[in-house]
């Protein structure tokens, strides 16, 4: 996991409401309501930073511990992907 | 659309465009609508042509009635570029209240009950938005009220004639009367049944999901404005962005609808008094 990631930005459709980050998979229909940290993640995903780009600068942001961070952002990433938004 | 409502009787084509339309089905295409009934009417619209209503023989002119306020109406509006949705509402205080849900929600006999309380009806089954400027306009009911014979019971609105020989509703007169002028849009609420009273305001993710039901309303504006998913998911999203949506949760069995119609006018009344 050292390479870019990158949003599939074919796959989905994108908007912001409120505090809200809404997107649809354009394959399956699904809703992702992306808010707080998981909108902060997706926002930190521009097909530049990698993974361990994406857990310094939350690391950074939150003033915690990239490692303490790193299995929540694992698990959220893994999910993005199974869900065909992001390419690892 | 009054203007565009105004109809001649005379023979619809069978096809839109080189597209045919069998009986019983409808299409709409273009700046073209075309409904063939199995009862025999037909009605063609085609954007500065007007309206053509085919009547068969002996035709009931409260069937005729139906069908043109339905779906024909809101396929000339979907082609007119306003945006019709599945709601009834009522009007307080300059703006309007909508209420949607599924058939068998309550939203007919929800806006007659609250008429009771004192609140003009707005709309019933159908609310035409305006889409086009910043506030959300709705345009006032082109519908009837209809109500089972259990709702008027319970709602103090007046029954009128049967609607039709195969429909067990009547038209009615709502108890605080009509609004007829176009209105702003102050909040779209999705009706659900539950024992405690209560109004929640809903989130954007919310709001998008909810915006997804299934109605033919939906289907004629996606068909006229020739969406994708991903310009529908858009379209629902700028809506979501501009309008207030609420899920209002109410005991819904007959002893307790004017329980639940005073909750609602009392809400909506202190939402009008936050306002100012």
């Amino acid at each position: 996991m050292t390479g870019p990631i990158t949003k599939l930005t074919a796959n989905y459709s994108e908007t912001a409401i409120e505090d809200e980050v809404v997107l649809l998979n354009l394959d399956s229909g699904d809703f992702f309501s992306l808010k707080g940290t998981a909108r902060h993640i997706w926002e930190l995903i521009d097909g530049v930073r990698t993974r361990d780009a994406i857990l310094a600068e939350l690391a950074r942001s939150y003033h915690l511990q990239a490692e303490a961070l790193a299995p929540d952002v694992d698990g959220y990433l893994a999910e993005l992907s199974t869900a065909g938004l992001i390419a690892r | 659309m009054a203007r565009e409502m105004q109809f001649r009787t005379g023979t619809v084509p069978d096809n839109v465009d080189g597209r045919p339309v069998a009986v019983g089905d409808q299409l709409l295409a273009g700046d073209a609508y075309l409904l063939r009934t199995t009862s025999g009417f037909g009605y063609f619209y085609r954007k500065g042509h007007g309206l053509i209503v085919e009547q068969p023989p002996g035709a009931d002119p409260n069937e005729q009635a139906l069908w043109l306020n339905a779906g024909v109406y809101s396929a000339v509006a979907c082609i007119n570029g306003l945006k019709p949705i599945h709601a009834s509402a009522v009007a307080w205080d300059g703006r309007v209240y909508a209420f949607t849900g599924a058939p068998g929600a309550g939203k007919s006999t929800l806006v007659a009950a609250l008429g009771d309380c004192g609140l003009p009806m707005f709309c019933d089954d159908t609310l035409v938005l305006d889409l086009s400027g910043g506030p959300v306009i709705c345009l006032p009911g082109h519908k009837r009220l209809k109500l089972t014979p259990q709702a008027l019971a319970l709602t103090g609105a007046q029954p009128q004639e049967k609607v039709s020989s195969a429909v067990d509703k009547f038209f009615a007169v709502p108890a605080s009367g009509e609004v007829g002028v176009p209105l702003p849009l102050a909040q779209l609420v999705f009706l659900e049944r539950g024992e405690i009273p209560a109004v929640e305001p809903l989130s954007g993710g919310e709001r998008l999901a909810r915006l997804g039901e299934s109605h033919y309303t939906e289907f004629l504006f996606e068909q006229a404005n020739a969406l994708d998913r991903a310009e529908v998911f858009q379209q629902r999203a700028q809506l979501a962005r501009r309008v207030a949506m609420s899920r209002l949760v109410r005991p819904w069995t007959p002893d307790r609808v004017a329980q639940s119609a005073d909750f609602v006018a009392r809400w909506i009344r202190a939402a009008g008094k936050q306002r100012r």
